[in-house]
């Protein structure tokens, strides 16, 4: 990697891309820096610090975390968010009640010190299985955001990356996506596969999902192509790749945070919607949603049984979408109201 | 704008072959020939004359051809387990039900969530929005098959000699009352924390200080300056709400057990009834289209800039 | 009689941190048919100030003392609908970018007819009149096929005089200008200052124009105003305040400004003043201006906090060592 001006060879020219860009910018900011030395010397020794000592470094990330925090909602969503997971991942291990022993004599009893959610109708501990189905809901959850990202992230940059002909044609396509209904067509997705297991459910819910997250990364990646730093890269030589990782996707990972918790309660929801009607995972595996299908054959005389799987979806909803609102908050630095 | 109208229209046309196609391109996939599902087993000439009728004999391409053909003559085709009923019999006769659902959540949740979400704006971070934003984080957190179910429990059970609003069936204003609220309830909370947002935003503006600055009395510079550009983002906001109703239909149509196409679309995918499955996935792929044409289109009329804007 | 004066204006906006003194005890008079120019880099509180005299100050920011006699009137204690009655009637502002300070959905007809019509009670063919009478005023060719159309439609320039147009219907006393021409091309920003004062000269309106281009006010004003960090640190009538600055700040704005007939004027860099101003969320207990003076620091002055005093007549300054006073020890120190 040889910064010698004499070597003009393709590689000693390209590799050191990176250098000249961190050199340059190191370069003009120590040049305007000791023109006002003295009167920064005055002026920090006025603010009571040192003269010359390093400024705080403002970086995003920090930045956006101390907001935040400031953000009393989120804060409480997040530690809301968290005790839930926790609920779902700490419950079963540490319960000495067997979730799939079936035994009718304790069946439909209400709330207790014992049962704190009551028993199902097989006399099973719901607060157990409850958990459990936590788990599997979370896990079906993550799995078909991550999935829906995935997919919408690579449809989309790349999209708006190339841009031309390809974005267009692309585009068009997502549109007439966007005309199919979600849910019948996440039900033949079922129907075309069969059974509904765990990775069958994570397909049909990202088939009709994925379009939103797509249509807002080519968004973002068109609008963040248009910045002077990215015109400036590809003046000092960097390739495309390099443009594209370093310098845009990264500037979308917040976008990205703030999509992942807006994507998981609609899927988790979707989730809890097919199994209601019926399309739910097998049992003995039990998700929210197929314990709400459980309780409502039963919910007049036992309203808990669907009451409490919902209220924990309901949960999971509201913590999601309080959270997304603080991170957009925090990484958005436009002021809002007060 | 004609231009942009007839542009649009024209669009859709496209749009709509190639979700006929993919519904076509699913559907095949589907494991079973209703045919041979049946408990009762067909005897072969039945069979033979069944598979002709149905293009069944043909290559993919030509029945789709043939299908393609029979969507656009308004020719679903018969049921396949229905056996003397076609799937535009099936369809005239539920679909209309859902339309009704759909139009009167929608309605309500205009009437009620418009409103709320004004009023949470214009006395922001007072009791009246922090309460009116409550409402609306419950009524769209909590799933809708548990507030359709508490709806059942509240109304059939305990308040079943206060008032008379029957739970189950669909005939007569009173059956309508209920799940038309139950589906609207979070559209309604949509349209308030939307309208809330916009209006926020709006009162930022500074056409808005102009026109303070100009004198013009407070509830004329609401009126006339707010409300007219915050509400017109809440209108297309209806399209993907479609879409809300149209699936939330299935779960309020199954609790409240109303004849609608939502109920009767699960029924048919789990028969296998293959040409009402189509007929109903494409009516509402259509029914959707057209309502984020129609969106698209009012979008245009109602913000000057676009109407200039050679799209 | 002064048509507007202000005594110790205070406005504060409340945020999580704590309370931000935007305006933090200004005081001027504005005489009827003159023009009051008032100067001060972004965030010294002028713009507040105009806003505060109007009572448009919008949460989380309030008037939290000090008055404001227009006319007679006390404007800080009138309810929101007498405000409302003065507002584009006896006092009319505009504001810096037209682009934004006129309501897109609306054509540029209705924005100046509601004017005319809630005012001056006018009909609607009456105020329509009316209307292509003022598009005219302002220069606006096609005045009355003009009416019909959106906001989008016209350009920069003339979106300002549309603004002013809606400003001067219904004869406004006082016209607060806003940065009017801040938001402008330099071409276009000679015309709607012309065009400022020949509307003045002929509706004989008094005028208040904030800006912080020192161009702008040499041309138009009769007094200037100089603000620092929510307070006003100069007052002198224009042709005074350009001969004989006292304040340092004022010193060095007018020694900023690029001097095109000075020799070797290519070689020499453009002064800037280095520093910022103090954070005004905990203003400093002595001189604001101290942290970025040349003559700060000698004799402890930048402890004290200055008052506003008379130096002159009609020449006010907020400094311990203005011009006029300064000692050859205190010059030599600066050095």
């Amino acid at each position: 990697m040889s910064t010698d001006p004499r070597d003009t060879s393709f590689e000693a020219v390209h590799t050191s891309t990176a250098e000249v860009e961190e050199e340059t910018l190191a370069r003009s900011t120590h040049r305007r820096r000791s023109d006002f030395e003295d009167t920064l010397t005055r002026t920090a020794e006025g603010q009571g610090r040192e003269a010359g000592g390093a400024l705080p470094r403002a970086s995003l990330w920090k930045d956006a975390y101390y907001r935040f925090i400031k953000n009393k909602a989120s804060v409480v969503a997040a530690v809301a968010f968290v005790a839930l997971l926790a609920f779902c991942i700490f419950v079963p291990i540490f319960s000495n009640e067997d979730p799939y022993a079936v035994d009718f004599s304790q069946a439909y009893e209400p709330p207790s010190l014992e049962h704190p959610f009551g028993t199902d109708q097989f006399g099973r501990d719901v607060f157990v299985r409850t958990a459990l189905g936590g788990r599997v809901s979370f896990a079906i959850g993550f799995a078909a955001t991550f999935a829906i990202m995935l997919v919408g992230i690579t449809y989309g940059a790349t999209s708006g990356f190339i841009g031309g002909k390809l974005d267009n044609a692309l585009m068009r396509f997502l549109d007439a996506l966007y005309g199919l209904p979600y849910l019948p067509f996440a039900i033949l997705t079922l129907a075309i596969f069969g059974t509904v297991n765990f990775w069958t459910m994570v397909v049909a819910l990202t088939i009709a999902s994925w379009f939103t997250t797509a249509r807002v990364m080519r968004g973002q990646i068109m609008t963040l192509k248009q910045n002077d730093y990215v015109r400036a890269a590809y003046a000092v030589g960097a390739s495309r790749q390099r443009v594209l990782w370093r310098h845009l996707l990264i500037n979308t990972l917040g976008i990205i945070i703030v999509f992942v918790f807006l994507e998981l309660p609609g899927v988790i929801l979707g989730e809890a919607f097919l199994s209601f009607i019926g399309l739910g995972i097998n049992p003995p595996k039990a998700s929210w949603g197929t314990l709400a299908q459980d309780g409502y054959t039963e919910y007049q005389v036992h309203p808990w049984l669907i009451v409490i799987p919902s209220l924990m979806i309901a949960w999971l909803i509201l913590s999601a979408f309080f959270i997304a609102d603080g991170l957009r908050d925090a990484l958005d630095p436009r002021m809002k109201e007060a | 704008m004609l231009r942009f109208i007839i542009r649009r229209v024209l669009w859709t046309i496209p749009v709509i072959l190639v979700v006929i196609f993919m519904t076509f391109m699913l559907m095949r996939m589907i494991k079973g020939n209703p045919f041979q599902n049946t408990e009762r087993a067909v005897p072969e000439s039945i069979q033979r004359n069944l598979d002709r009728q149905f293009h069944l004999d043909q290559p993919w391409y030509t029945q789709y051809f043939y299908y393609v053909k029979g969507v656009f003559t308004f020719d679903l085709g018969p049921s396949l387990v229905q056996r003397n009923q076609t799937v535009n019999d099936i369809i005239s006769e539920h679909f209309p039900v859902s339309i009704k659902l759909g139009l009167g959540a929608f309605i309500f949740a205009v009437i009620v969530g418009i409103p709320l979400g004004i009023l949470a704006a214009l006395r922001q971070n007072t009791a009246w929005d922090y309460g009116a934003m409550t409402f609306a984080n419950l009524g769209f957190s909590l799933p809708s098959f548990l507030i359709a179910t508490l709806f059942v429990y509240i109304f059939a059970l305990r308040l079943k000699d206060y008032t008379h609003l029957p739970t189950n069936g669909w005939d007569g204003p009173s059956t309508w009352v209920l799940p038309m609220i139950a589906l609207g309830i979070y559209p309604m909370t949509y349209f308030a924390r939307l309208v809330r947002g916009t209006m926020l935003e709006t009162l930022q503006q500074d056409y808005i200080r102009t026109a303070k600055a100009k004198g013009l009395r407070w509830r004329v510079v609401v009126s006339k300056h707010v409300l007219r550009n915050s509400l017109i983002p809440a209108v297309t906001a209806a399209g993907p709400l479609i879409g809300y109703l149209i699936t939330g239909s299935f779960i309020i149509e199954t609790i409240f057990g109303i004849p609608g196409i939502g109920r009767y679309y699960v029924i048919s995918v789990t028969a296998r009834d293959y040409s009402v499955t189509m007929g109903i996935t494409i009516l509402l792929a259509i029914l959707i289209i057209v309502a984020n044409l129609f969106v698209d289109i009012l979008y245009g009329f109602l913000d000057p800039r676009t109407r200039d804007e050679r799209t | 009689m002064p048509l507007l004066e202000v005594s110790d204006l205070r406005t504060f906006f409340k945020t999580r941190e704590g309370e931000v003194h935007a305006v933090d005890g200004v005081s001027f008079s504005v005489e009827e048919g003159k023009t009051l120019g008032i100067v001060g880099e972004s965030g010294c509180g002028k713009s507040v100030t105009a806003l505060s005299i109007m009572g448009l100050v919008q949460s989380p920011g309030r008037v939290v003392s000090g008055t404001a006699v227009f006319d007679g009137r006390e404007l800080t204690t009138l309810s929101e609908g007498e405000l409302e009655d003065v507002r584009g009637r006896e006092i009319a502002m505009i504001f810096q970018d037209p682009m934004t300070s006129l309501n897109p959905t609306l054509t540029i007809g209705t924005q100046l007819t509601e004017t005319l019509r809630r005012h001056l009670n006018m009909s609607r063919e009456e105020a329509k009149k009316r209307a292509v009478e003022l598009l005219e005023e302002v220069h606006i060719p096609d005045a009355a096929r003009r009416l019909k159309d959106y906001p989008h439609r016209f350009s920069g320039g003339m979106r300002q005089r549309v603004m002013i147009a809606m400003a001067l219907s219904c004869n406004p006393k006082l016209l607060i200008a806003d940065e009017p021409t801040t938001a402008l091309d330099v071409t276009v920003q000679a015309g709607v200052l012309d065009l400022l004062e020949e509307l003045r000269l002929q509706h004989n309106m008094t005028m208040i124009i904030i800006t912080h281009n020192m161009g702008v006010v040499a041309e138009t004003a009769d007094d200037i105003l100089v603000m620092y960090a929510g307070q006003v640190v100069e007052q002198a009538p224009a042709v005074e305040l350009f001969d004989r600055p006292e304040h340092p700040y004022t010193e060095a704005l007018l020694g900023s400004l690029p001097d095109i007939e000075r020799e070797n004027v290519r070689n020499e860099r453009l002064v800037s003043i280095p520093g910022r101003p103090p954070d005004l969320l905990v203003p400093p207990d002595g001189c604001r201006f101290a942290v970025r003076c040349k003559y700060a620091g000698i004799d402890d002055c930048d402890k004290i906090a200055p008052a506003l005093r008379e130096i002159r007549t009609g020449h006010w300054v907020r400094s311990t060592h203005p011009a006029s006073e300064r000692s050859a020890a205190t010059v030599e120190a600066a050095r």
